[in-house]
């Protein structure tokens, strides 16, 4: 290999640093003894500034969304799973018969001095009032935390998740219920509940995790009448990115989306994406650009 | 977990090592910590590899809460970066290797006023000031996108921690589980076929 091939195929290495010193000391030698190799090398260099001119930026709204929603499945997610002392010690295998009866003994103990074992019982106090004798007397609502597990054909099961859908006080709930729900939106009542979701829930992770549910359903009239108006009324533009994109994907444009499309025009759509492809969607079907 | 959100004002900073470990013990505050000191730098590289504001905020999200469910597995057998990295370039190399599979429409769209990049419509790149985006033609940036869109998830991934996180080829190779001959391999190639398709533009 000549000198000059073998020094240029190591230049974008040497711009980025990562020559040993043998081979950077090679080629920087050869630099200095030929024009034409210095020549290409400038060019090498054109290349690393224009690949710097694709890199983005998240913008800071996305990172505070994104610190908003893993706080909230934080608040959800069960503690991390310790390790125990035992176990840290566990590669000492011959400990492992002693640590064993420890923990037997422990655990009998513990048992016999813990009156009460861990209830799952939240209370609220409801009333107060004065009682005889200096005493107080208070009323308390107690609410007890209950785990059941089962598939989403058993009815209470299902009945709970589609309630936890629209539970109002938790978004992190209704993100991670619409999670469950994807997969099952051929059924009626859960695609109804994703397709609520899409078109009411306030907080737009929610609603993002329920068009994913409802996308392999795109094609259907009730979910597309739900994305239209993603199309045309949600604030989120990653949201109606989303929509357009389903709403055009591969099916011939019934005369709805082929209105929604030309609403969106008429409406003053911002040139970008989603005018883009409405206009070439609504073009591909030789629809107007404009409603008469 | 609670208090996730109190802001942190305990007069003193911890070094990481103590924060690993507060936050091992249950300390939500040194979580937070943890989190604020990497989140930056986890969302642009998957918002960069994945060009979808959509899509990295899930790698974020599943990022940060694979961390907290196996913070105590964490042994300081590498960099606390290295590690949290390791599942961040897991998690955007699944979801490139998911898109070449499904052929998922391309980010840059076909119009009849010529080629529109679908995060354009998201106004997510940098600002309008950057000095970096008006040296280079619209045409060179699709192009520049267009043949980044065609590596390999590992070429794209390699190029992406060196070029644009700064990253050195060992530590990527720690990062992606190979060697450092393999990462500068990976690099090569990407910057052979980039050089190859830019050649008339650049």
């Amino acid at each position: 290999m000549s000198d000059c091939k073998w020094a240029r195929q190591r230049l974008a290495l040497l711009l980025y640093g990562e020559l040993n010193l043998d081979e950077e000391e090679r080629v920087e030698s050869h630099l200095d003894g030929c024009a034409e190799c210095r020549e290409v090398l400038g060019r090498e260099k054109a290349m690393h500034a224009a690949l710097d001119s694709v890199e983005v930026e998240p913008s800071p709204s996305l990172l505070t969304e994104c610190r908003e929603d893993l706080r909230l499945r934080l608040d959800e997610s069960p503690a991390p799973r310790r390790i125990a002392w035992w176990q840290r010690i566990s590669a000492a295998w011959v400990w492992r018969p002693a640590a064993a009866l420890a923990l037997v003994a422990i655990g009998f103990f513990a048992a016999r001095q813990i009156p009460f074992a861990k209830t799952g019982i939240s209370e609220r106090v409801r009333y107060v009032e004065p009682a005889e004798g200096g005493r107080v007397q208070l009323v308390i609502d107690e609410t007890r935390q209950r785990v059941i597990s089962g598939t989403l054909d058993q009815a209470p099961i299902r009945g709970l998740l589609l309630a936890a859908a629209k539970d109002p006080s938790d978004p992190g709930l209704r993100v991670e219920t619409m999670e469950l729900l994807d997969g099952h939106a051929q059924s009626a009542d859960i695609r109804d509940a994703l397709i609520y979701a899409v078109e009411h829930d306030q907080n737009a992770a929610v609603r993002a995790k329920a068009i994913e549910g409802l996308a392999p359903y795109a094609s259907e009239p009730d979910v597309r009448g739900a994305l239209a108006k993603v199309l045309l009324a949600d604030s989120n533009a990653g949201l109606r990115t989303e929509a357009i994109d389903l709403l055009t994907r591969g099916v011939t444009l019934d005369p709805q989306t082929v209105g929604t499309l030309q609403e969106l025009l008429v409406r003053g759509e911002q040139p970008g994406y989603v005018r883009e492809r409405c206009q070439s969607a609504l073009r591909a079907v030789k629809a107007s650009l404009e409603t008469y | 977990m609670t208090n996730f959100g109190v802001s942190l004002k305990k007069g003193l900073q911890m070094d990481e090592a103590a924060l690993i470990r507060a936050a091992q013990a249950g300390d939500s505050d040194a979580f937070e910590q943890l989190v604020r000191a990497y989140d930056q730098s986890v969302l642009r590289l998957a918002m960069n590899l994945l060009r979808s504001p959509e899509d990295a905020h899930d790698v974020y999200q599943e990022a940060f809460l694979r961390v907290y469910r196996n913070l105590n597995s964490f042994r300081f057998d590498c960099s606390f970066h290295t590690w949290l990295f390791r599942i961040v370039t897991n998690l955007c190399l699944d979801q490139m290797r998911k898109r070449k599979v499904r052929k998922e429409d391309p980010t840059v769209l076909a119009t009849a006023e010529g080629p529109l990049d679908r995060m354009d419509a998201i106004a997510e790149e940098r600002v309008d000031g950057d000095p970096q985006r008006h040296l280079f033609s619209g045409q060179v940036r699709r192009k520049i996108k267009e043949v980044l869109g065609e590596l390999t998830p590992r070429e794209r991934m390699v190029f992406e921690l060196r070029h644009y996180q700064g990253l050195r080829l060992r530590r990527i190779g720690e990062m992606l589980g190979t060697s450092e001959e393999a990462a500068k391999n990976c690099l090569f190639r990407a910057t052979q076929k980039m050089r190859a398709a830019l050649g008339d533009f650049v």
